[in-house]
């Protein structure tokens, strides 16, 4: 029997008794419709902790930070006072200092095999930011590298070489600024004190209006590297003294990534410590995952379930046509080829329950993604909770005839060892 | 005789083994030539059913030689044996064994499929074949929507399908009535006579067996020249009641709805009588495993 004439017979087959299948294909549906939600949840929710990623700055950018060798309970060289040494560069807060990165931090990274180009970041705290109204709001600025990889309402990232600062969404309207687009373009004031105490404003123009998003540094407004630079360079001064730079962090462009452990166990014995956008997210990144693949076990056991549905229906099938199975075989259809027949019935009963289910469960998806977006989760722009991956609809409905092909087995195996004489033999 | 087309050489079947051992088969030598018509006759248990399996390389021997036109079949593959029974033979059972939701069509091309034959030619020859019983009209009807007759005659076209060498027909006219009977007979001989094809007819029917050219009388797994008169013909199929069926109905065939299809089925008396009787009485077990005592009558020769 030639391939097509099988398929054929086993897609006739599969409709001989309706209300059968239909029961089996309906268990195979909501296995596969299960589990095509819970991985459109997955690849929706992992799109968008990618985005934020994004937001984060490269993937191939590695945050290094000074680690405090302050005394931490339970690490060997902790117990007593910590040695001052007068080389070491704290940065300045509000609330105290944190050892920061000197120059010389700075020139060991850069010499770390598989270290591209090192960015320390300056860590300036202005005083307020001043709409054109007059009005005045505290700020803390982001770090300028973030702003390329951040998802934009209107405009564009701050330039460089231009004062220029890139506002989030949120900040528009409190500044009276009109709309997204209508802030482009637009001037705010930013005032920062240096060492003397002494207050100066800068004149930032608007550049652009970023998304908020779930795991981003974009609530802060972002100013050029130019701007902040200078921002920085006031702050220092004024001092009578050199204060020597110091650096919160620095980023780290590996070229790369594969070095990456080396390179943070270079860093760690330097007493830094260099953190990819992956290991910032990866906790996060965990979870999500560890909820969808729970999701997907359950839809899992649905399909195992539903597997047994399709061992049941076929064996009754097989019991059924007993003797058209003698038949076939008494005129010459191999062993193998009534395996066929069945297995491919088996195949065609996955194959409609998951293409069917897969096919209800992207519309559904699309349709509650887009009911979500405008309304529980319109707060985050940029999510849509289902997002369909082509690919993984793809494997869904393969692996779901997979595993209706292996639940097939056991009576497509009675069938094809049934003997002719005994099918034959007229009770 | 013609060159033979089918020859067993010593031919031995046991079922079972130790207290279970049942010698179906005793030790067969015959020669079916071509476009011969043999009936293989016999009693249940006789052994008539399981000569015809191993015959038609549904089933191998214990010991003994099959050969079709001359060639052993002993030593062949699963793979040559399902050819060989695709190509070489046509069946006609007692039960039709029709594929119920499919078309008349779809049932007669059902050997071509299993060759592997394009639809377009499946399609051409099938309705051949319908042609050649006058059933072409019914093509596309359900199998299950036709009579008894009708059935039995679309089972015939299935059977010619493959321009068979060998039709076996196992009790062709058990399930019809006597007036239908005749006809399925007569399109049997006819294709016998007409495009020399061997025909070997299983029957405890002994008027059915009389129209055959040669007739193989078998009595607990061995030939005998011919049934012991004691006998009263060969009935014993039926539970010893004397099965002959009167050639001729003088009260007119009895019609009853087949149950599974709705189908008005004409049935002879003896059919009715069977059917009242097995209504009666419980089923009997193992019919086929071994000859029960009362179907043994005077087996000497």
């Amino acid at each position: 029997m030639k391939f097509i004439d099988l398929l054929r017979t086993a897609i006739g087959n599969t409709f001989r008794s309706k209300a059968r299948t239909v029961l089996t294909v309906i268990a195979i549906f909501i296995g596969a419709f299960t589990l095509t939600l819970t991985s459109g949840i997955g690849t929706g929710v992992n799109d968008y902790i990618d985005k934020t990623v994004a937001a984060f700055g490269n993937d191939n950018a590695l945050f290094v930070q000074k680690v405090s060798e302050q005394s931490t309970p339970g690490s060997n060289e902790g117990d007593g006072p910590t040695e001052y040494n007068p080389d070491e560069a704290d940065v300045r807060l509000g609330f105290g200092s944190v050892s920061g990165l000197t120059d010389s931090d700075i020139d060991k990274i850069e010499k770390i095999d598989g270290v591209g180009s090192v960015d320390p970041m300056y860590l300036v705290t202005p005083k307020y930011l001043e709409s054109a109204s007059g009005k005045k709001f505290k700020l803390s600025l982001g770090s300028p590298p973030e702003a390329d990889g951040l998802q934009l309402e209107s405009g564009k990232a701050p330039e460089r070489a231009k004062d220029e600062i890139l506002l989030p969404a949120s900040w528009v309207e409190p500044l009276g600024l009109g709309s997204n687009q209508d802030a482009v373009g637009k001037s705010v004031k930013i005032a920062i004190g240096n060492a003397m105490d002494q207050e100066r404003t800068f004149t930032a123009k608007v550049s652009g209006v970023s998304q908020a998003s779930l795991a981003g540094p974009s609530d802060n407004p972002i100013p050029s590297a130019g701007l902040n630079k200078k921002l920085y360079d006031y702050q220092v001064s004024g001092s009578p003294k050199k204060v020597p730079n110091s650096y919160f962090t620095a980023t780290a462009t590996v070229d790369d990534m594969s070095k990456v452990g080396a390179i943070k166990s270079e860093l760690s014995d330097e007493h830094m410590q260099g953190r990819t956008v992956e290991d910032q997210l990866g906790m996060f990144r965990a979870v999500i995952n560890g909820i969808v693949w729970i999701l997907n076990s359950f839809a899992i056991i649905a399909l195992l379930a539903a597997g047994f549905g399709i061992v049941n229906t076929l064996l009754m099938s097989v019991q059924e046509r007993t003797r058209e199975i003698g038949l076939m075989k008494a005129l010459g259809m191999s062993g193998g080829k009534v395996f066929g027949l069945f297995s491919l019935e088996a195949i065609f009963i996955g194959f409609l329950g998951s293409a069917i289910g897969a096919a209800v469960a992207v519309a559904a998806g699309s349709i509650l993604s887009g009911v979500l977006s405008n309304g529980l989760l319109s707060s985050l722009p940029g999510l849509s909770l289902f997002l369909f991956n082509p690919v993984n609809i793809a494997a869904i409905i393969l692996s779901v005839m997979f595993i209706a092909f292996l639940a097939g087995t056991i009576p497509a195996m009675r069938a094809a060892r049934q003997d002719p004489i005994t099918a034959l033999r007229y009770e | 005789m013609a060159a033979p087309v089918l020859e067993t050489e010593n031919l031995v079947k046991i079922y079972g083994r130790g207290d279970t051992r049942f010698d179906a088969l005793k030790g067969i030598n015959l020669e079916i030539g071509k476009g011969e018509s043999v009936a293989v006759v016999g009693k249940s248990g006789s052994g008539k059913s399981t000569l015809m399996h191993l015959l038609a390389l549904l089933d191998g021997p214990t010991h003994g030689v099959v050969a079709l036109e001359g060639r052993p079949t002993g030593d062949l593959s699963a793979k040559e044996l399902n050819e060989l029974r695709n190509s070489a033979f046509g069946f006609v059972f007692q039960q039709f064994f029709l594929t119920p939701n499919q078309s008349v069509l779809e049932n007669v091309t059902l050997p071509l499929k299993i060759a592997g034959v394009p639809a377009a030619e499946r399609k051409r020859r099938g309705l051949e074949a319908l042609e050649q019983l006058e059933m072409a009209d019914k093509a596309d009807n359900k199998a299950t929507d036709l009579s008894g007759g009708q059935k039995q005659r679309v089972v015939i076209a299935r059977a010619l399908i493959n321009n068979p060498s060998v039709i076996f027909a196992d009790e062709p006219t058990g399930n019809l009535d006597s007036a239908t009977s005749k006809v399925v007979e007569d399109i049997l001989f006819g294709l016998n006579r007409d495009k020399g094809i061997t025909l070997v007819v299983v029957t405890h029917d002994e008027d059915l067996a009389q129209r055959c050219g040669r007739q193989i009388y078998l009595v607990d797994g061995e030939v005998v020249p011919n049934l012991p008169k004691s006998t009263s013909g060969v009935g014993g199929e039926r539970g010893g009641q004397p099965g002959t069926r009167p050639a001729s109905s003088t009260t007119g065939p009895l019609q009853v709805t087949e149950p599974t299809t709705g189908a008005i089925v004409t049935l002879s008396e003896a059919d009715a009588a069977e059917i009242a009787r097995a209504a009666q009485e419980p089923p009997r077990a193992g019919r086929h495993a071994a000859p029960s005592t009362t179907d043994q009558p005077g087996a000497t020769a």
